[in-house]
């Protein structure tokens, strides 16, 4: 029965780890250029931008007046007409000139539209931000900030999904990593010593940092 | 006397030996470093995984932290600080008696004025000053657990696009480094226990399947999404 449990467990740790490798590299990559920010070199100042101007747009009534989600919708009717697909990032309205700018972002791709309400035309500006980029916005997506609007495109919300799967596996891996150990009679008192060098070093630097 | 082709042949024998004596040592250090890795940087992770959970679900309120912060301000008067923007928010910091890593909230300072955020997990403290009136007014914003752990998460000194971010403060370095730590070690923990699962051939199947099922399904994500949509 313990034999059974132990391989199903051993099991379980290697399939569910080697479907995350990919995603845990991806973060962990990420990381370090989020760390580092010069150490990858910037592809989307220096990437031209492609620009068009698309006329005749059909913009919904007081589409300046929505909010949050509503808002959102209205403009992926927009983005619609335009074959455009993405994450709203953010909305924002210049009264003054009755325009509405907001970028829609993808992995590894950014585009800003720029419409002019009265002129029923749109601005589209089109530039890839290649690969650095691509994996530091998959990092820090969904993320914190515009929660009335963000995950406003279905793969958002997918990549959300599995991000958290990535971490809830991870807990997994973690724990089972940890009976798996255990199990090793001869690597006890190393592993003990190693996880205890972890927690001290952990507390320590928080406490000084922190405190 | 041995003959040439039997000399070969045991010259042959003998880097085959080597070959595979390297090679046990090399599969039974990978599987020892893959758990020395882990347990040593299991907090570590714990920690970036859980705050990680948390950055991605924002309306979760148990884990609420900027309406909760204790906030107080006080006035003091200052000496004003002279050098260039990093060595004038140092000196003020001095007189101040703060310590974490300086941000820059305001792109040009006024004249007359000098304005920074000094921030480190659980405390953020806007500092305004006045040089006219030599008097500093800063802000004290005290965060609870949580917000300590949001900011950890976030908290390398730095920031994409913005040359003026660098690290000023030692243990920003030095809690960036474990982050860089908890990277590395995650790389390596992935390639060996790719290694390791390579190693089982009865396994291979099966893993090829989760693998190829995870790589596929971020590849879309990190190249596929901008070529498909």
């Amino acid at each position: 029965m313990a034999k059974a449990f132990y391989v199903f467990i051993r099991d379980l740790h290697l399939y569910f780890g080697l479907f995350i490798s990919p995603f845990v590299l991806v973060f962990a990559i990420s990381t370090l250029v989020l760390n580092h920010p010069g150490l990858a070199p910037e592809k989307s100042g220096q990437a031209p931008a492609t620009e068009r101007i698309a006329q005749n747009v059909e913009i919904p009534d007081a589409l300046e007046r929505l909010e949050g989600r509503e808002q959102v919708r209205a403009l992926q009717g927009i983005m619609g007409q335009l074959g455009i697909s993405g994450e709203v990032g953010f909305i924002r309205y210049i009264p003054e000139e009755n325009r509405i700018i907001m970028p829609v972002l993808k992995p590894g791709q950014a585009i800003t539209l720029d419409l002019d309400l009265a002129a029923r035309q749109v601005k589209v500006q089109r530039r890839s931000t290649g690969l650095r980029d691509a994996l530091v916005y998959l990092h820090k997506s969904p993320g914190p900030h515009n929660v009335a609007v963000r995950g406003n495109w279905g793969y958002t919300r997918l990549w959300g999904w599995l991000a958290d799967m990535t971490i809830y596996l991870l807990f997994f891996i973690s724990i089972s990593g940890i009976y798996l150990w255990f199990v090793l009679k001869a690597e006890r008192k190393i592993g003990l010593v190693l996880l205890g060098a972890g927690a001290v070093s952990f507390a320590t630097v928080i406490y000084v940092i922190a405190a | 006397m041995s003959s040439l082709p039997e000399i070969a042949s045991q010259d042959s024998q003998a880097k085959k030996t080597q070959r595979r004596k390297f090679l046990d040592v090399f599969e039974i250090w990978n599987r020892k470093l893959h758990f020395y890795i882990g347990l040593y940087l299991l907090l570590f992770l714990w920690l970036f995984a859980f705050t990680g959970l948390l950055l991605n679900h924002p309306k979760w309120r148990f884990a609420e932290f900027w309406p909760n912060r204790k906030q107080w301000r006080i006035e003091q008067t200052i000496r004003p600080p002279v050098g260039g923007d990093l060595e004038k928010a140092n000196d003020l910091m001095r007189q101040l008696r703060l310590r974490g890593e300086v941000e820059w909230t305001v792109g040009r300072q006024q004249p007359g004025h000098f304005d920074f955020r000094v921030q480190r997990p659980g405390h953020v403290v806007e500092v305004k000053t006045d040089f006219g009136k030599g008097i500093a007014t800063v802000q004290h914003n005290e965060l609870n657990a949580w917000g300590v752990m949001h900011v950890l998460h976030t908290f390398s000194g730095v920031r994409i696009g913005d040359a003026r971010m660098q690290r000023d403060w030692s243990m920003t370095s030095v809690w960036s480094a474990f982050m860089d730590a908890v990277a590395v070690g995650l790389t390596l923990m992935v390639l060996s226990s790719l290694y390791m699962w390579y190693g089982l051939k009865l396994k291979r199947r099966l893993g090829l399947l989760a693998l190829g099922l995870g790589l596929l399904s971020c590849l879309f994500f990190v190249v596929g999404l901008r070529l498909l949509y």
